[in-house]
């Protein structure tokens, strides 16, 4: 007999072998789930409700028809991976934690904006999504349905705001914590590029443009309530919430486009750049963009035509220190109970330790570039402060937290390598590319799991619900499954609907994932 | 069962001898059967042929929900953006080489199109004759309509300029575009082949992509998508099946759909001639039902026989009628078809026909039975009076004494022939109402063929007032205005302009200081005129290529660098330049750009002479031009589609000469008695033919006037709204036509009382007398 080997889980990951019970369960659920869609098909509509938790066990959006309309279709139901582990019975439970991420609020009026950047194609793109004027409303939706699960802990992933303004972290902060949200700027009313007397076609109009949703600006920057989290919640800082666009760090020409009354809504004809001039002279796609050439770009661009909207000083730009601070100030983080003194001061970097009880510990990590570009990079001191935490850890487990994720991030092999000696560590959480992924990482150590989690902003505009338990044999299971965000109005479908149809958004990127991604339970062994 | 059939053999027998003693009558029947059934082929020729092909050439072609056509790009970054299109169901990508050169024996062009496309199932073309293109060797498919003016034939081999001499496969029908010569010449290459003989790209530029979706529905999304995903891409352009509809139609005149609309008609009123005459029919032979009653016939063996009878005569006429409707307009309609581009219906018209057929055969036959069984149910005695009016003795007394009154009775007679035809209302009504029927068609036949004539030279049919430009400054506009003849001169600015978006629309944008609804005024489709300094009317083409609707705004880089911010008050039909126009006012343009270039246009007062005019003009420095005609290369057209009238129109006048004489023949044969007293008492042929003018009036005159009245007031007026999607129209018919309508109408009348005439006088008195 040949002796049995580990079978690919795709991208090349060891597969658990199925059971033939699993085999038959898997068909029986796969031929319920196509009976479903074929029901739905021939309804036209599925005639179902979303769940009001938003909830993906029992139902989550679906496009039975291909035609790019999204209906209520089943619930996706937890599919055991066993790639680090086998499958156990499970014990007991030692955490509940909820993982949000990439809500990018930002603020559609703001002239700080470079929507016009998007007809750039890549790489540059999604500076302009028809759904941007939403992004709170999303977000509110899916603080709705975390607060439904009860979470011990919520991770806010990072890119909670989307260009470093004051305004778009006020109002990201008053969602999560709950209060009076006020979406917009400047005078009340909408003053960005989706407005009906934009004669550019290429920005969706939602007055004019298919689908039609007259009203639905004015509608997004009328104020509301949100109920907030209700749940401890700890901050990671992303690219965005620091960085202009998450690329640039502040200029004074950038501060001063942010609170001022001209907005760049078109691409400047005749645009002649210096020869020589690059974007990013590191040659890195995610290195920090060079100054000059965005001075220069701004310079010309501000040369053209500009589009006159209400100043606001509240739209001011963020410095590192005041992004990180209100940040962790508003998570009320210092007070948490099981919480470890950060690395440095929260003004300089959001790097710290977070205990729930004697079972679990999180740790989270700042990869955050502090001059510019959107990619991670681990600093020289983070791999050793890292593994002392770890080892400070004891018998708990680990869930390993960054905005970035690190197996892309400068340096992340660094971290990586921290991890792959650590057999208590059992997951690493990440964002930042938007996608819905879980990744086996196999180590002599035990392994462990790299996850990461769609952004609020494209579609599929889902948080993702974690629970922990303790398995037979000593081994711990993760159950993770996706969270739909229940906006209590129609903006938020809006939202969804429209981030679907988006050409440049999580649709064609295929941000969903497979099902091995989403609503999974991810066993792994135990390891003395 | 038997019983039945006796019965039916017995009809037959007795029907067969009715007509063998009544040939004549038998002939005229057959005759306005047979006509009516021709009209009515063609009416189901026209309008199935013509209405339904479009949809037929989408189904056969299986056409794209969406074509885009932009500058070459690598066909791996065309796919990844229609990759991420929503709602997407397929697409294939081809290379439009313009200006092509290819040469077939005497013909050749430098101005051809060569599809270059790939080895997908779907491309957007139907395969007509012969096969597609296999991928490999020297294979060409050529456009239908281009193999038919050059004669090129399946087989033949024609020379692509860098390419070998290509074998002609199959020929084609692409429903993109309309075909030779109406749009310039068009033949297909397999990308395969081309790289088999001019090496291979592993990513060739493409620049047309043809995009089908899941559900059509959604197109408009799909649109907003696909402009986002046009980043970078230049000289972009959109068009949806739906708008390719509307540029085809815009290239074949507005003439599909009048002509559809007219085949209604036809049909209407060839229901109402069979009808009348069926009911003539049996209203004239009243007498001899009676005699058939009163010697034992039942009711219904009198209904079955008169049936037969009306079958024997109408189901060779109407075979022979729909047989001919079908000859008069199949080949043209198909050859206006293969000038669009669209298949012809082929076998699928068969089943229309054989409606068109049977209603042909089954409205004589119901309308000759039904009486017969009315007739059937009256007295014996009742019947045995035959048709003549009640009141026969007041009247009968009344008319010689009147006549005696009179000297020759000239006046009279022509009263007395007036009232004949009164004493039948039924009948006067049914057949006023199909000669009015008629006058009214062929009114607007004639105001349509003098339209497609205009259409050509005339650019007033398309939207454009104006008559005359003259190139001088605009402060000239006053001079200009007070030349004799001329209504209204104004300064018209045009120039071209690029949408402000990158997307490399070039738009034509038209300015007039004033109301430019005065020079040209293409129909709105949506929204409403503009109205002051801020506001702009676009053509469709525009707003379906940048998404502008009423209440939207609009962007344009003028050449001087400027921009021209306005906001859209409606949307136009226009025809010029694929409706990417964009009437402006002169204050807003002249702010962007004050040197705008201008001309003076000039529209004249009805009847005044552009020579005169012209000269006027060139007195004062200007050349002046006609306005330039918007149908280019489009003789073929105008010549199809005005066979295809021609023949229309014969058949409805001879369906107009068919009816009256019916009408008169049948009052004729109504009083024999009555005319053979009247020439026992010494009149003449003369006389009888004043009599038959009486009838003649009685008939033609109200048919004439509510002709003449429906045609002006409804027709003319509902099928200018139906064109007015194209263009504006003018249908109602002027002075001339309606003279010349009329006219005709009293040469019908003449014809028809010499025909008459001459068989009332063959009679014998003695024979009248006795009748």
């Amino acid at each position: 007999m040949s002796a049995r080997r580990p079978e690919s889980d795709g991208a090349g990951a060891p597969m658990r072998r199925l059971t033939r019970r699993q085999a038959i369960g898997g068909a029986v659920l796969g031929a319920a789930t196509v009976l479903g869609a074929t029901s739905l098909t021939g309804c036209g509509s599925s005639g179902r409700s979303p769940h009001p938790d938003g909830s993906t066990l029992y139902s989550t959006w679906i496009d039975p028809l291909g035609d790019g309309q999204l209906q209520v279709g089943p619930g996706e139901p937890l599919i055991d991976r066993v790639a680090l582990g086998p499958r156990q019975r499970l014990t007991g439970e030692l955490a509940r934690i909820a993982h949000l991420t990439d809500a990018h609020v930002l603020d559609a009026s703001s002239p700080a904006r470079v929507p016009f950047l998007a007809r750039l194609g890549p790489p540059v793109q999604s500076t302009f999504r028809p759904q941007e004027a939403l992004t709170t409303h999303v977000l509110n939706g899916a603080v709705n349905a975390i607060a439904a699960t009860d979470p011990e802990l919520v991770i806010q992933g990072g890119d909670l705001i989307d260009n470093d303004q004051n305004n778009e972290l006020e109002n990201a902060l008053t969602l999560l914590r709950g209060g009076l949200v006020h979406p917009g700027s400047g005078h009340d009313g909408y003053y960005g590029v989706q407005s009906a007397f934009d004669p550019d076609p290429l920005y969706y109009r939602p007055d004019i443009d298919a689908p039609r949703h007259p009203g639905m600006l004015t509608e997004a920057v009328h104020p509301f309530q949100s109920a907030g989290l209700r749940a401890a919640w700890l901050p990671v800082l992303g690219d965005h919430d620091t960085l202009v666009a998450g690329e640039l760090a502040p200029t004074e020409l950038t501060r001063a486009l942010a609170v001022g009354n001209r907005a760049l809504w078109q691409l400047p004809t005749n645009l002649t750049l210096p020869a020589g001039l690059r974007l990013n002279p590191s040659g890195s796609p995610d290195g920090p963009p060079d100054p000059e050439f965005v001075s220069e770009f701004l310079r010309q661009a501000l040369a053209g035509p500009t589009v006159l909207v209400p100043p606001d000083s509240r739209r001011y730009e963020l410095s590192f220190g005041e992004a990180t601070t209100r940040l962790w100030s508003g998570a009320d983080a210092a007070r948490q109970p099981g919480l470890a003194a950060p690395s440095t001061t929260p003004g300089e970097q959001l790097d710290y330790v977070r205990d729930l009880g004697e079972s679990v510990r999180v740790i989270v990590l700042d990869i955050v570039r502090r001059d510019g570009g959107s990619g991670g990079l681990v600093t020289a001191q983070q791999p050793g402060w890292l593994a002392e935490q770890i080892a400070d850890a004891g018998r708990r487990w680990v869930l390993v937290v960054s905005h970035q994720p690190l197996l892309d991030a400068t340096g992340g092999e660094l971290i990586l390598a921290v991890l792959d000696r650590s057999p208590r560590v059992i997951a690493a959480l990440a964002g930042h590319i938007h996608r819905n992924q879980i990744l086996p990482r196999p180590t002599s150590a035990g392994g462990y799991w790299l996850i990461n989690t769609a952004s609020l902003i494209d579609f599929p505009q889902q948080a993702r619900a974690l629970r922990l338990f303790a398995t037979a044999g000593g081994g711990v299971a993760l159950q993770t499954w996706m969270l739909d965000h229940v906006d209590r109005g129609r903006l938020g479908t809006f939202s969804r609907e429209l981030s679907y149809l988006d050409a440049q958004g999580g649709r064609p990127m295929g941000f969903r994932g497979t099902g091995q991604d989403r609503n999974v339970t991810l066993y792994r062994r135990s390891v003395s | 069962m038997n019983v039945a059939l006796g019965q039916l053999r017995g009809a037959l027998i007795e029907a067969w001898l009715a007509l063998r003693t009544r040939r004549r009558r038998a002939l005229i029947a057959a005759t306005g059967v047979a006509l009516s059934a021709a009209m009515l082929s063609c009416a189901v020729v026209i309008t199935d042929g013509l209405g339904g092909g479009f949809p037929r050439a989408v189904k056969a072609a299986d056409l794209g929900d969406l074509i885009v056509r932009f500058k070459p790009q690598p066909a791996s970054q065309v796919v990844r953006r229609i990759a991420a299109l929503p709602d997407l169901s397929g697409y294939a990508l081809r290379t439009e080489v313009t200006d092509a050169t290819f040469a077939y024996r005497g013909h050749s062009t430098t101005s051809g199109v060569a599809e270059v496309v790939g080895s997908g199932r779907r491309q957007g073309y139907a395969i007509v004759a012969g096969h597609n293109l296999r991928g490999s060797g020297h294979e060409v498919l050529i456009e239908q309509g281009l193999a038919t003016a050059w004669h090129i034939k399946l087989g033949d081999t024609i020379y692509v300029r860098y390419l070998a001499p290509e074998r002609v496969v199959g020929f084609a029908e692409g429903p993109d575009d309309v075909g030779y010569p109406l749009a310039a010449p068009r033949i297909y290459l397999s990308r395969a082949a081309i790289d088999a003989q001019l090496g291979r790209h592993s990513d060739p530029e493409v620049n047309f992509a043809e995009i089908w979706l899941r559900n059509p529905r959604y197109l408009n999304e799909v649109l907003v998508q696909a402009r986002d995903e046009s980043f970078g891409l230049q000289d972009l352009q959109f068009a949806t099946r739906s708008g390719v509809r509307v540029l085809i139609h815009e290239a074949a005149g507005i003439v599909i759909d009048l002509l559809v609309a007219l085949s209604v008609i036809a049909l209407a009123t060839a229901a109402v001639m069979l009808a009348s005459s069926s009911k003539a029919e049996v209203q004239r032979r009243l007498r001899a039902i009676g005699i058939r009653r009163a010697v034992g016939a039942s009711r219904s063996h009198v209904t079955l026989t008169q049936a037969v009878e009306a079958m024997i005569v109408t189901v060779p006429a109407a075979t022979l009628g729909t047989f001919v409707g079908w000859v008069a307009t199949y080949g043209p309609g198909d050859r206006l078809l293969a000038l669009l581009n669209e298949p012809g219906p082929g076998s699928a018209l068969a089943l229309p026909l054989l409606a068109s057929w049977l209603a042909s055969v089954a409205i004589p036959v119901a309308g000759a039975a039904w009486p017969a069984w009315t007739a059937g149910g009256r007295a014996v005695i009742s019947l045995l009076r035959g048709a003549d009016v009640k009141r026969r003795r007041r009247s009968s007394r009344s008319w010689p004494r009147r006549m005696r009154g009179h000297g020759d009775g000239g006046g009279s007679l022509t009263g007395l022939g007036a009232r004949f035809v009164a004493a039948r209302p039924a009948r006067l009504v049914a057949t006023s109402t199909m000669l009015a029927c008629s006058t009214a068609f062929i009114l607007l036949m004639i105001a349509l063929a003098a339209t497609l004539t205009s259409l050509e030279t005339d650019p007033q049919e398309l939207g454009k007032h104006y008559e005359l430009t003259a190139t001088l400054p605009p402060s000239y506009a006053s001079r200009v205005a007070q030349i004799p003849g001329v209504q209204a001169a104004e300064p018209r600015y045009e120039l071209h302009a690029a949408d402000g978006y990158a997307l490399g629309e070039i738009v034509d944008v038209v300015a007039y200081p004033r109301d430019h609804t005065l020079f040209e005024a293409p129909p709105l489709a949506s929204g409403r005129r503009l109205r002051g300094n801020d506001q702009a009317e676009v053509g469709v083409g525009l707003a379906d290529a940048l998404g502008l609707a009423p209440g939207s705004r609009l962007l344009l880089a003028l050449p001087s660098g400027q921009e021209l911010r306005l906001r859209v008050s409606g949307t136009v039909s226009s025809l010029d330049e694929e409706g990417l126009v964009a009437y402006v006012p002169a204050a807003a343009l002249l702010a962007a750009d004050p040197s705008a270039p201008s001309q003076i246009a000039v529209l004249l007062k009805p009847g005044a002479s552009q020579a005169a005019v012209s000269a006027a003009l060139t007195r004062l420095g200007a050349a002046p031009q006609t306005a330039a005609g918007a149908v280019e290369r489009g003789a073929p057209l105008v010549a199809v589609l005005k066979t295809i009238l021609r023949a229309v129109a014969i058949v409805d006048g001879l369906v107009c000469i068919y009816a009256l004489t019916q009408a008169c023949a049948l009052t004729v044969q109504e009083r024999r008695r009555t005319i053979a007293v009247l020439r026992a008492c010494g009149a003449g042929a003369g006389a009888v033919r004043r009599l038959l003018l009486g009838a003649v009036l009685a008939l033609v005159a109200p048919a004439a006037l509510i002709g003449v009245l429906l045609e002006l007031l409804l027709l003319g007026p509902a099928l200018s709204h139906l064109a007015a999607s194209y263009a504006t129209l003018q249908l109602r018919a002027n002075a001339l036509e309606i003279l010349a309508t009329v006219l005709g109408l009293a040469l019908a009348g003449i014809l028809t009382i010499w025909w008459v005439a001459r068989s009332a006088v063959r009679e014998s008195v003695v024979t009248g007398l006795a009748s």
